[in-house]
């Protein structure tokens, strides 16, 4: 499976997905949460969506306000993220045991 | 409730940036515009939407370059300019930020004094007789001279009377100033004595001799009002100089003067107050005083005829032993040249009259046995062509302008050229989509590829030349500003020089091996070619008619 450059923004991102993989999330939201202004969520969420990583779907909030796009992880975006983490952590590790002497 | 300004722009930018993004991006262009809603603080929320109008713009680019990048997911029949392809609203949408931003520039008032200055190369064209150099009317002019007169501002009819193109005029401008103000005297010496009748030069020369008796200047114009009498022959092809005891004496009067003043530095003040004063920021007007030299028209070339009398006369008394008397003819050329030099730069004239001068003083010195003054003069002598040769240089500069300044000329030429061009292809693209679609409306307008192609070209041609107009003429506002704002009237010389090179008609005055092809030459040309085109128009417009009129009586 293809899969998209994983940038330190884009790992913000997912790592903000993880946290609760079942809820939907408001672009806002994410914005906020992740300190990642419009410019560069939307790009990391399209390409997201492009890879099938990322499910959106509109809602209707309230009464006489536009419906907001929300988004999730897609089973295979979930793998794919719990993949990288658990990568992250291994050479996370290797790298502390080297810089530590071997005392891991 | 009304939305804030900052939240307004917001919208607004989003919802044109979904207008111009590819089709499979409009879900995520109404994501952005629709979390809007919700974005706290109205500044805020511009800054959401300038990130997501970049976006989208940038995708729209990228559709625009790469066609195949941004496929159409979804496909309505009513949607504009269906029919065409998806190509088509992002090049109408590049097209009109082209033009939006071009037109933006005429914000700034230096690119329109920029614009003013690219289309000065037409005047030459349009006005032929200005061409030849004959002096045209100047509306301007006219608009400050009435203001200047009910104002009775003496200031500023000096200022015109240095300028107006009318000897009469320039004659009556510079006595109302005088009047109101006599400390402004010097108007009479800068606006030049041509064209006026004898007595009148005569009035003026003795007024600026009461009024500044220790300058040479007024001599000078006495001088040239009687006239150097000149013979020229194998012997003298330079000319000769027959006796004339009236020239003679006001030439004497101008060499014994103790200074020798233009008052160029009186006019550069005088031009900054009154262009500051009436708010002109014409470049033309503001660097028109800096082409004048601030000398009677042959008052150069007349002292540099006097000062080789004086070496003459000089020599022939050296050679009757009359050394005292031959010391002060040479030291008379010499100071004289020395203060043509430091007051107008024009040392270089006399340089060879000079180094003469100097030479034979240190000779006079040596016999006399005072060696220190004659080692002296002896090195005033050598060093005399470096400092001549750079006056002359300065002065060639002054007139020709650096070639930075020639290169930018031809820019702002260009670019100006290049905005018209581009201007009258984006109106014929817009007429022609109007004719083919028949109908005003928007929805109804559907332009051929050729013309997308063409209107697009032009819209970014358009941008292009008026980015590099603004560009190359920037330093030179700057200059004006410089000089109206501080007084710095350094960069004077090369905004004149600039503004030279730049009323010159783009591809005139060219030079063909030893021939220049001046600009008047090239305009007889233009307008020679343009009758010959239209006469050829004419007759086969002519042919055509009676070759389709005896079609039609014949099949009749």
């Amino acid at each position: 499976m293809k899969t998209p450059r994983l940038s330190p923004q884009t790992l913000r991102v997912l790592e903000r997905f993880v946290e609760r993989p079942t809820a939907w999330r408001y672009g806002y939201e994410l914005s906020r949460e992740t300190g990642l202004k419009s410019g560069t969520l939307y790009p990391i969420l399209m390409r997201l969506a492009k890879y099938s990583l990322l499910e959106t779907k509109w809602v209707t909030t309230e009464d006489g306000v536009p419906p907001r796009h929300t988004y999730r992880l897609t089973p295979s975006g979930v793998e794919l993220v719990r993949a990288t983490f658990a990568q992250q952590r291994a050479t996370l590790k290797v790298r502390r045991a080297a810089f530590s002497g071997g005392q891991a | 409730m009304i939305p804030a300004a900052p939240r307004t722009v917001a919208i607004a930018l989003l919802r044109f940036a979904i207008w111009i993004a590819p089709h499979d991006t409009h879900d995520w262009g109404h994501a952005m515009l629709n979390e809007l809603n919700h974005v706290e603080g109205n500044w805020s929320a511009l800054i959401w939407s300038l990130g997501g109008a970049g976006v989208l713009a940038k995708h729209a680019i990228v559709a625009l370059i790469l066609p195949g990048s941004h496929r159409r997911t979804v496909s309505t029949a009513t949607e504009l300019f269906e029919k065409e392809g998806p190509m088509r609203k992002p090049t109408l949408a590049v097209i009109a930020v082209c033009v939006v931003a071009s037109l933006l520039f005429f914000v700034a008032p230096v690119f329109r004094q920029a614009f003013g200055v690219s289309l000065a190369q037409w005047h030459n064209v349009f006005d032929v007789e200005r061409s030849f150099g004959y002096p045209r009317p100047n509306p301007e002019l006219d608009a400050l001279a009435k203001k200047a007169e009910q104002n009775r501002d003496a200031e500023a009819l000096a200022f015109i009377a240095v300028r107006y193109p009318n000897a009469i005029q320039r004659a009556r401008f510079a006595d109302e100033a005088v009047h109101l103000d006599p400390t402004l005297n010097w108007v009479y010496a800068v606006a030049g004595s041509a064209y006026l009748s004898p007595s009148e030069i005569d009035r003026r020369v003795s007024m600026l001799k009461q009024w500044d008796p220790g300058n040479a200047l007024p001599h000078l114009f006495a001088a040239q009002k009687i006239g150097a009498t000149v013979t020229y022959s194998k012997e003298f092809p330079q000319g000769k100089l027959e006796p004339s005891p009236a020239w003679e004496k006001e030439m004497n009067a101008a060499f014994q003067s103790p200074k020798l003043e233009n008052y160029l530095d009186r006019q550069s003040q005088l031009d900054r107050r009154v262009l500051s004063r009436y708010r002109l920021d014409d470049p033309f007007e503001a660097a028109s005083g800096d082409d004048r030299h601030g000398f009677p028209n042959y008052g150069v070339w007349e002292c540099s005829l006097y000062a080789e009398s004086l070496l003459e006369s000089g020599k022939s008394l050296e050679s009757r032993g009359d050394r005292k008397a031959a010391f002060e003819k040479y030291w008379a050329v010499a100071r004289f040249g020395q203060m043509m030099g430091d007051g107008a730069g024009f040392m270089f004239v006399m340089s060879k009259d000079m180094k003469e001068a100097y030479t034979r003083l240190g000779a006079l010195s040596q016999i006399e046995g005072n060696n220190g003054a004659a080692a002296f003069y002896a090195a005033l002598a050598d060093q005399f062509d470096k400092t001549a040769d750079k006056q002359r240089l300065l002065l060639r500069n002054s007139i020709q302008g650096s070639e930075v300044s020639q290169w930018n000329a031809f820019l702002v030429r260009l670019s100006g050229l290049l905005m018209l061009i581009c201007a009258l292809l984006l109106l014929l693209c817009a007429v022609g989509i109007v004719v083919r679609s028949r109908s005003f409306k928007l929805s109804s307008l559907h332009p051929s590829r050729l013309t997308l192609a063409l209107g697009f070209g032009a819209a970014v041609g358009s941008l292009l030349s008026s980015a590099v107009l603004f560009v190359s003429y920037w330093p030179y506002s700057e200059l004006l500003q410089r000089f109206l704002s501080k007084g710095d009237d350094s960069g004077m010389f090369e905004l004149s020089a600039f503004l030279r090179d730049a009323q010159h008609p783009l591809g005139s005055r060219f030079s063909l091996g030893t021939w220049v092809v001046s600009s008047s030459i090239t305009v007889f040309y233009f307008w020679f070619a343009v009758t010959i085109l239209c006469a050829l128009a004419l007759a086969v417009a002519v042919f055509r008619h009676y070759q389709t009129r005896s079609r039609v009586h014949d099949a009749a």
